[in-house]
């Protein structure tokens, strides 16, 4: 038999640094679909417009990245099996990084695209640089490179990109210098933070954490590997075709391996699933299974967008927006933090009473049937502002937007229920 | 002084708090082994690098402790043999609906 090094866990999360995060995320997701409730009857038309970005980036920045960052500082113990360097550097970098959020959204709400978005930018990209070097130097402890530590190190390359591509974006829109189309390395940005950063993260976690919830054993992970390669392949050839006037073949056949990457990790996700034990899915397994089905209709769409001249159909740029943050990226998280938020808090207050006295399972640690009610509002405000966005129905927005807004009060509750056990 | 079974059975109070079944009808218990001052419990997790790392190994260090005071109670965590699902009791089979 091997023994482990120690029995002593090097695994326990950081919970006031995560906490913190999680904390700055939730109630940006709440701002979130406040702000695009109470805007709703300017939604729809061309994304480019100061509203649509600045609620953008309270997804972008204020919901994905920050939950990202508070969950990656739980996870790389779970993930990579090694400690994180340092909690210190976590804590820096949150002040910066909250700071260059509320800076960067102020500015694109009354779009004043001066010095202070620019320097908004400039601590956003400070805040990034400290993540990153605190995660590679975590990973350079890593002894056995498993599929996760390969997604998690590209992704940490393109957030660094996706950095410095907005933050030259910053200055393009305050000092214009750009020759090319602005809207192409809006493009460029876009299509890096997503599949490059935030879908790397989504990815390479996914392999670890739905076989550990589900029970899945004894699956190779050849479609994980293949899709790593076919997507990255793809990410850099497109970043390099996306400024050519007219879309080459190369563009197209760089689409093409990104869209056969995808289909390839959501076949891995299938083959997790198809192996689990535990047959009985719980709510955050529910919220995650639904959101994989979603990127595979989000993957659908971005094919076809890509493929068709799109500036005919404005809206559905924004359309494929809405697919990719809500009805992929948020659903995932809410899901996700049904399962890492009752562990992180369980770990803090019970993990010490184990054995001593009665300690509540993670599922009794919020309302299950609360979180199922919201799953519901969810998905029904998911299809019910995509058909609105579609067919530019206005009352429709106001409805979809006003169960979104509910479902984010409710997924709050839990997470304060939770805290609060 | 408690046998393995005494043992075991108190090993059947400590649950996965994520799974909801305990340790033994996971199968996650490999052996114990009891000497003059010792009780050493061989066992394992579902997954390499599993959060519930310590919680469980402290959980069953206390479990054990409170039935055999007079010995020390000491978790080895192994990774070998690696757990798999038939490791697991009818009864935990039944609980996660396989």
């Amino acid at each position: 038999m091997v023994q482990s090094e120690s029995i002593v866990s090097a695994y326990s999360p950081p919970f006031k640094i995560v906490t913190k995060y999680f904390a700055v995320a939730i109630i940006s997701f709440v701002i979130l679909n406040f702000l695009l409730l109470i805007n709703y009857n300017s939604i729809g038309g061309h994304h480019f417009q100061p509203k649509i970005l600045s609620i953008n980036h309270i997804a972008t920045l204020g919901w994905i990245t920050m939950i990202i960052f508070g969950a990656m500082f739980q996870l790389v113990p779970v993930v990579l099996e090694t400690k994180l360097f340092s909690e210190i550097l976590a804590d820096i970098q949150f002040w910066i990084y909250l700071l260059g959020v509320i800076g960067l959204v102020y500015c694109f709400w009354v779009f004043n695209t001066g010095i202070l978005m620019t320097t908004s930018a400039i601590l956003l990209n400070v805040a990034m640089l400290i993540f990153a070097f605190n995660i590679i130097v975590t990973m350079k402890r890593v002894k056995k490179w498993n599929v996760t530590a390969w997604y998690l190190s590209v992704a940490i390359f393109y957030l660094i990109v996706t950095a410095i591509v907005g933050l030259l974006l910053t200055i393009n829109l305050w000092t214009p210098y750009i020759k090319s189309d602005h809207l192409q390395y809006l493009n460029l940005h876009a299509h890096i933070a997503f599949i490059g950063w935030v879908s790397m993260v989504i990815m390479g976690v996914s392999f670890k954490l739905i076989p550990m919830f589900t029970l899945s054993h004894g699956f190779p992970l050849t479609n994980a590997k293949q899709a790593f390669w076919l997507i990255n392949i793809g990410l850099l050839g497109i970043s390099n075709t996306i400024f050519f006037e007219v879309k080459t073949f190369l563009y197209f056949i760089f689409t093409g391996l990104i869209v056969l990457g995808i289909m390839f990790f959501l076949r891995q996700i299938q083959i997790i699933f198809k192996n689990r034990i535990r047959k009985k899915f719980d709510i955050g397994i529910k919220f995650s299974f639904v959101a994989y089905i979603m990127l595979g209709l989000t993957t659908i769409l971005g094919t076809f967008i890509a493929f068709v001249d799109y500036d005919n159909i404005i809206n559905m740029a924004l359309i494929y927006g809405y697919m990719i943050i809500f009805s992929y990226i948020s659903m995932l998280i809410v899901g996700q933090m049904y399962k890492i938020v009752p562990f992180l808090v369980w770990y803090h207050k019970y993990s010490s009473k184990v054995g001593l006295e009665p300690v509540p399972m993670l599922k009794d640690m919020f309302n299950e049937k609360f979180a199922h009610v919201e799953f519901y509002i969810m998905i029904v405000a998911v299809f019910g502002s995509l058909c609105s966005l579609l067919f530019r129905s206005e009352i429709g927005l106001l409805m979809s937007f006003t169960l979104m807004f509910i479902s984010s009060i409710i997924f709050v509750f839990n997470m304060i229920t939770i805290f609060r056990k | 002084m408690a046998n393995k079974k005494e043992i075991l059975e108190v090993l059947k109070g400590v649950i996965d708090p994520e799974i909801g079944i305990n340790i033994v009808d996971l199968g996650l218990v490999y052996e114990v082994e009891s000497n003059d001052s010792q009780n050493i419990i061989k066992m394992t997790l579902t997954t390499p690098g599993c959060p519930m790392h310590s919680s469980i190994s402290s959980w069953v260090e206390n479990v054990v402790a409170q039935l055999d005071p007079e010995k020390k109670a000491i978790v080895t965590l192994v990774w070998e043999p690696q757990w798999t699902p038939d490791k697991m009791t009818s009864e935990a089979r039944e609980q996660l609906g396989m």
